[in-house]
């Protein structure tokens, strides 16, 4: 049916046709979706959409002169003055597909159908719009009522219309097989190490690609970094932390051939290693302690991914495996509860972006976060900016919409979140996590013990609240005596009678506390009776202990609510009716289009994607074309990734993004001959890590020779030189802490303090809003915990870990596998004085002055300790007479510990330079 | 991914060789400098600068701006919902109109309707103009507020004064050109995939001795002299190590960076001390006042900004969400920005700035006619409202905005824009166009595309333009 040939005569809309055009609420839908999706939409044409074409027009030799003049005055003004801006050829952009400049537009209509049903002006979308009715045309204003009802009279009589003349316009087809000749898409080649003309140089086969290329530049690298900075550099990139001065003995005293070996097999080795490159990939998911953006509520299991990954990457986990599991791991088989716990918790990787779970409109919910796991699928693992194709084909890349839903069939068929019961808010579903024996032991424990705690302080808020009541009654009676005292003073004052006796005020043990609260303060104001003093303290002690069974009340309700220890994991599980999807036209939930099979890319697909059984997802399948080794895009991303967090640049320099639009690689032979390695080598990152910072062109000073400007490679492409490296927020924070002595191992669990009342709003459990969380209290430990342990927040830091804010760390609705390095003024105030410098600096002098060492001494420990190298005759002396200067501008004001806060100054000062805030 | 945006690095490092703090102290307030980083203009500007007046939460234009005669004549009663059934309220279930709690009455000139809430800025009704068909997308703060702010509700992207410091560059070197007082989330004011030197600067004003208003702000060492012998030697390690890797331009830029955070810090306070200015001033703007002192200080601190050269300001003030007893909150939220805002207006009109600076004030969406009611037994006269992106109430003033006019329409019940639809993209193209720039050019190439403020969207409202 497609191209049908122009039809010409009178003919009216057969039904074969009119059947095809999509309902009325879909077209409506899409006007209104337009405006509300900020996607990546570009020019918009009429590809893949609705191509069934029927010309059903009057031509021009059919219109009565009456009709002509008719739409001449009446129609083609206002089209031309509302309509052509956005609907008309040399409009910007067309909107919504829809041209209707010409009749054959106006009939085809837009994304989503027909504008114009001659005859039937209410069937026709174009009149509907006009009038208002939910699709708002023109956007700036309702025309006028006359007007409208020209165009209800212009379609009831067909719909008269002499503009024949136009083409359509011609969608971009994608084309697949030219699409694989880019060298993205290009099998993974495995390229033989070029031969050099310097046969000394090279270490690694790596080398060889690296020099080969120099020399045919006629560049010649620089020389070997010294030691020291070896050392710094390939500890600050393996583990994020810089070498202890042990660490750095050891290494200068290593006189043997594998003195580097085995520092890198230590770094490999340890916990920080993990913890450092979990960090890296975390910044490819979106990761955050917060579920969406609004009213902070917290995402109290997100903690396990981290934990998870960190893991994940300390056992080397083989990363063929690791992407099955970020995709699919709920489906996958596993021998223990121990594997299926980890299996569950990796899919972490598709819950955790920034769902906007407060949104009422659940369709678009539920399609905005597909489309955050398409983007994320496809930027971590595949360098392919996906995003785009919700709305249309990718305007630069050989993938269009029926790829992009044929993923998100598969995540649609998974559904992530769930409503809750009251209000509008959703929820991301959590799967119970399989427990070993003892953790099931351990856990029946601990809520055990919770359930006792519990126990006591309801007995306890038993104790307490009869014995306030005993105070309430005691207060009354002693306030009864007293205005019985003033009553019968006053009337025995007017009535020597006395009659009050008889009648007594009522009891008032049972009166409401509010009432009592009231009469307190009145006995307070005029409190002049003998029982006056005991009243006093009675009402004191009510008070106190109105005061602790309010904190009381909250404790309690903090602890029920968080009774159950069952392990839980955000994470996916396949839906009760996996199926298919449509088109999402623009995006857009209200407008479904052709339904499209559930696959991967074709463009970098080998072969047929594998049928899917009924009843999965077609994540497993997925996940296997991900990670499989014929998957031209998969190993050549990630050792990609791996290059650039070593070298500060990747050999594609834009990381993400692999697309024709992206950077070429400067080296294309070595990017296959690592990917290539990476894959033979079990997909082991530990391995690929090892080779190269082993190899020579890691070990080259950063160093610009003089005259660099007569390189002809000034920004060091070819790898002449190692590239220098600000630190991350979480390596300089890390980096003090460890210089300071003061970091503490840690090992993970939940970052969020949810266990301290304060943190944690009102906790009710059927209120509208879900319960938040605030910040206000942290752990003890957290001010010596790593970064990464520390809770990551969407709408900002909280005071200890402000550095976060200032150092480029990666808004967490963001996914990007590299750090900015900016450079602003507000990191300089940072490194001036905040806190943390002078903490640090603090202890770290504390336990240099307590050290019985001499003034030089004490100057090399320092600066071995903070700068992991000796320090220099010049800048020995130079601190030297900064401590004299800086004590006698201290002594002025404080005599006690002069020495102790000169040599905090010198420390921050070091703290604070580029010596220690780059890795070079 | 490098963005070193810092100016003059060859020029700082001369001067640094003379010791930390010998760049010249030029006084910040008025040193003017040629604008740094700036594009050529597209168009000729109407404004050179933006103050953005953010009344976080979504002020009730229907009591404000937009009264509707049909929803005052059915206060109380059932009316029928305009909404799509996808969409879900809560506390709305009854449907019931509530009408405008205070006369709405024709001001100035130009009977531009303004409440009685607000007698200040009904003085000045003839300086602004009233937009009354704003539109977005969506209903809920953050995202509305990212819309607001980025143009986008999903994706992080820059904040509009990021595009806005980007397009025209900096005029004074020694302040940020973007500066947001009191802001909210960090996503309003980052600068997203440009360079971060456009991020906005958070600023607080400083209400007790303890804040600062800006993050580190205060000397951490025991006095002055010694924080200056640190910053020195600091210096003087950072040049030698410059020295022996040859170059680099991101070290370069840190040291530069140490100077001017140290200016910032000497200079920052006495930029927000107001104490300076008039008695006169002071009072217009009730600094002092109980209810209006923070925000007289922040929009005082607003123009000081301004004159001083800063692209971007933007105050917040927050309060705005009257999901409940919207009769007893707006007027006390009105009281407290009524008098400061007014005052801004004024203050810049006398000085002659208002002619070249641009003054938008805006929630990021409205609320309903309709009343909400959480607890589901209040009467009708303690309801509120629940937000509203569908149709809003915001006005402009300044360079290149016509006076004392209104534009847009809604329909009977004050629900959708019939006449004069202004979208934010709209609006953001519109700034951009008085700025001299045309949205559709300004653009950052990022992952392989373009991108710009308006995304693919935006038209400029040539109505609205004098």
């Amino acid at each position: 049916m497609r191209n049908c040939p122009k039809v010409s005569g009178s003919l009216r809309v057969p039904s074969a046709c009119v059947a095809f055009f999509i309902n009325h609420r879909a077209f409506q839908a899409i006007f209104r979706f337009m405006a509300r999706l900020s996607a990546w939409c570009c020019l918009v044409t009429a590809n893949g959409v609705c191509l069934l074409l029927c010309l059903t027009a009057h031509g021009e030799d059919d219109i009565t002169p009456e009709q002509l003049e008719f739409f001449e005055k009446k129609i083609r003004p206002v089209l031309v003055e509302h309509c052509y801006e956005c609907h008309a050829a040399g409009a910007k952009i067309i909107q919504a597909g829809l041209r209707i400049d010409y009749r054959a537009g106006l009939l085809k209509g837009g994304d989503s159908g027909a504008s114009i049903v001659p005859s039937e002006p209410e069937n026709s979308g174009i009149l509907k719009a006009l009038r208002y009715e939910d699709t708002e045309m023109p956007p700036k204003g309702k025309l006028a009522d006359s007007i409208i009802a020209d165009f209800e009279a212009w379609i009831a009589m067909g719909a008269p219309d002499p503009r024949v003349i136009d083409e359509l316009p011609t969608a971009r087809v994608i084309n697949l097989d030219e699409g694989r000749k880019f060298w993205a898409f290009q099998p993974v080649a495995d390229p033989q190490p070029p031969s050099v003309h310097n046969e000394s140089w090279p270490l690694d086969p790596v080398d060889r690609f690296i020099l080969a290329k120099q020399e045919e530049a006629g560049i010649q690298p620089v020389v070997d970094a010294d030691r020291y900075t070896w050392l710094r550099r390939v500890s600050l990139d393996l583990t994020g932390l810089p070498p202890t001065h042990t660490e750095i003995d050891a290494f200068i005293r290593d006189n043997s051939p594998h003195a580097c070996a085995t520092v890198v097999n230590r770094l490999l080795d340890s916990r920080a290693y993990g913890e450092r490159w979990a960090r890296h990939w975390l910044d490819l998911t979106g990761y955050a302690d917060m579920i969406g953006t609004s009213n902070s509520v917290f995402a109290e299991h997100a903690w396990r991914y981290r934990d998870y990954l960190i893991d994940a990457f300390s056992n080397d986990k083989p990363f063929d495996r690791f992407v099955r599991e970020q995709i699919a791991g709920d489906l996958m088989e596993a021998s223990t509860p121990r594997e299926k716990a980890n299996n569950i918790t990796a899919t972490g990787f598709l819950m955790l972006g920034d769902v906007e779970i407060v949104e009422p409109d659940k369709p678009k919910m539920e399609t905005d976060h597909i489309d955050t796991q398409v983007s994320k699928i496809g930027t971590a693992f595949l360098g392919m900016t996906l995003g785009c194709v919700r709305c249309h084909d990718h305007k630069f890349d050989p993938i269009g919409v029926d790829d992009y839903y044929g993923i998100a069939g598969m995540l649609r068929s998974s559904p992530s979140t769930h409503k809750i019961p009251f209000g509008v808010w959703s929820t991301l579903n959590a799967t119970e996590l399989p427990e070993t024996p003892e953790q099931l032991d351990e856990r029946k424990k601990l809520e055990e013990e919770h359930t006792g705690k519990i126990a006591s302080w309801k007995a306890e808020q038993t104790k307490l609240n009869d014995e306030k009541k005993a105070i309430v009654a005691q207060i009354a009676k002693l306030e009864k005596a007293s205005a019985d005292e003033k009553a019968a003073a006053t009337s025995t004052a007017s009535q020597p009678n006395g009659e009050e006796t008889k009648n007594p005020p009522k009891g008032s043990e049972k009166e409401p506390e509010d009432k009592l609260t009231k009469k307190e303060g009145d006995a307070d104001v005029h409190g002049t009776g003998n029982a006056s003093a005991p009243l006093e303290s009675l009402t004191k002690q009510k008070d106190e202990l109105t005061e602790k069974l309010k904190k009381l009340d909250t404790e309690i309700r903090h602890a029920e609510f968080f009774s159950s220890k069952v392990p839980k994991a955000f994470a996916m599980h396949d839906g009760e009716m996996p199926v298919d999807m449509p088109v999402y036209i623009r995006g857009n939930p209200y407008a479904p289009g052709k339904i499209v099979r559930r696959g991967a890319l074709r463009v970098a697909s080998w072969k047929d994607f594998p049928e899917i059984p009924s009843g999965q997802s077609g994540r497993l399948q997925l996940a296997n074309w991900v990670a499989d080794a014929k998957n031209p895009l998969t190993a050549r991303v990630t050792v990609n990734r791996i290059w650039q967090k070593l070298f500060g640049e990747g050999l594609v320099r834009s990381i993400d993004y692999f697309g024709v639009r992206g950077e070429v690689p400067i080296h294309p032979e070595l990017l296959d001959h690592l990917a290539t390695r990476f894959m033979k080598n079990g997909w082991s990152q530990k391995n690929l890590i090892r080779s190269l910072v082993l190899s020579r062109t890691y070990r080259l000073s950063s160093a610009n020779p003089k005259d660099v400007g007569t390189m002809g490679d000034p920004d060091n492409r070819l790898l002449w030189r190692m590239n220098r490296q600000r630190l991350d927020a979480e390596a300089i924070r890390d980096s003090i802490l460890a210089v300071s002595g003061e970091l503490r191992e840690s090992y993970g669990g939940p970052a969020l303090v949810l266990e301290v009342v304060e943190n944690t709003g009102d906790l009710v459990q059927k209120g509208v809003n879900p319960p938040n969380y605030n910040h206000r209290k942290s752990r003890p430990s957290q001010e010596f915990e790593r970064t990464v342990y520390l809770p990551v927040m969407r709408t900002g830091f909280t005071n200890d870990d402000r550095v976060r804010t200032f150092f480029d760390f990666v808004n967490p609705a963001q996914i990007a596998g590299q750090r900015n390095q900016t450079v602003v003024p507000t990191q300089s105030l940072f490194l001036m004085n905040n806190d943390l410098f002078r903490k640090r600096a603090k202890s770290l002098v504390d336990q240099l002055l307590a050290g019985s060492s001499s003034h030089d001494e004490r100057l090399e420990q320092l600066w071995v300790r903070v700068l992991g190298r000796p320090i220099t005759a010049v800048e020995r002396q130079e601190a030297s007479s900064f401590l004299e200067e800086a004590k006698s501008l201290i002594a002025s004001e404080k005599k006690a510990s002069v020495e102790s806060l000169a040599w905090i100054e010198l420390c921050h000062s070091l703290m604070s330079s580029n010596h220690f805030v780059f890795r070079f | 991914m490098i963005n070193n945006c810092i100016p003059n690095r060859r020029q700082c490092l001369q001067h640094a060789a003379c010791g930390f703090g010998a760049l010249a102290l030029h006084d910040m307030l008025h040193a003017a400098d040629k604008a740094s980083g700036a594009r050529a203009l597209d168009f000729s500007p109407r404004a050179k600068r933006v103050i953005f007046l953010f009344m976080a939460g979504g002020p009730s234009q229907m009591d404000l701006f937009d009264p509707k005669e049909y929803i005052s004549g059915k206060h109380g009663e059932a009316i029928d919902s305009p909404l799509d059934r996808n969409v879900t309220q809560v506390g709305t279930e009854k449907f019931l109109a509530l009408g405008a709690m205070a006369p709405v009455k024709p001001r100035g000139q130009s009977g531009m309707m303004i409440s009685d809430l607000m007698p200040n800025l009904a003085e000045i009704a003839d300086d602004i103009c009233l937009l009354r068909g704003m539109n977005a997308d969506n209903p809920q703060h953050a995202s509305a507020e990212n819309q607001f702010h980025t143009g986008s509700f999903t994706e992080v992207r820059p904040s509009m004064g990021s595009w806005i410091s980007y397009g025209l560059g900096s005029e004074n070197q020694n302040l940020p050109s973007f500066i947001t007082i009191h802001p909210k989330s960090v996503r309003t004011y980052g600068s997203a995939f440009l360079p971060a030197i456009h991020q906005g600067t958070a600023l607080t004003i400083p209400l007790d001795s303890k804040s600062s208003p800006i993050a580190n702000l205060k000397n951490a060492s025991i006095n002055e002299a010694v924080q200056h012998k640190r910053l020195d030697l600091t210096r003087r390690m950072n040049e030698r190590l410059l020295d022996e890797l040859h170059g680099d331009t991101n070290m370069e830029g840190m040291i530069q960076n140490m100077e001017l955070a140290f200016r910032m810090q000497t200079e920052t306070p006495n930029l927000v001390d107001v104490s300076k200015e008039s008695e006169e001033t002071l009072k217009m703007y009730g600094v002092g006042g109980k209810e209006t002192d923070k925000n007289a200080r922040a929009c005082l601190l607003a123009r000081k900004l301004s004159e001083s050269g800063v692209r971007f300001v933007q105050v917040t003030m927050d309060g705005w969400d009257h999901h409940g007893d919207v009769r007893g909150n707006l007027p006390k939220l009105c009281n407290q920005t009524d008098q400061p805002v007014a005052a801004l207006i004024k203050d810049l009109k006398h000085r002659g700035m208002l002619e070249d600076t641009l003054v938008l004030w805006s929630g990021e969406f409205g609320r309903t006619p309709w009343s909400q009611d959480l607890s589901g037994t209040a009467p009708i006269d303690k309801h509120g409202r629940e937000h509203q992106p569908q149709s809003f109430c915001a006005w402009m003033a300044g360079g290149g905005i016509k006076q004392g006019f209104t534009y847009g329409e809604t329909d009977h019940m004050g629900f959708k824009v019939i006449n004069g639809k202004v979208h934010i993209h709209d609006l953001h193209a519109t700034m951009l166009h008085l700025l001299g720039l045309d949205h559709t050019r300004l653009t950052w190439r990022n992952v392989g595309r373009d991108f710009r403020l308006t995304d693919v969207y935006g038209s400029v409202v040539k109505e609205i333009l004098s």
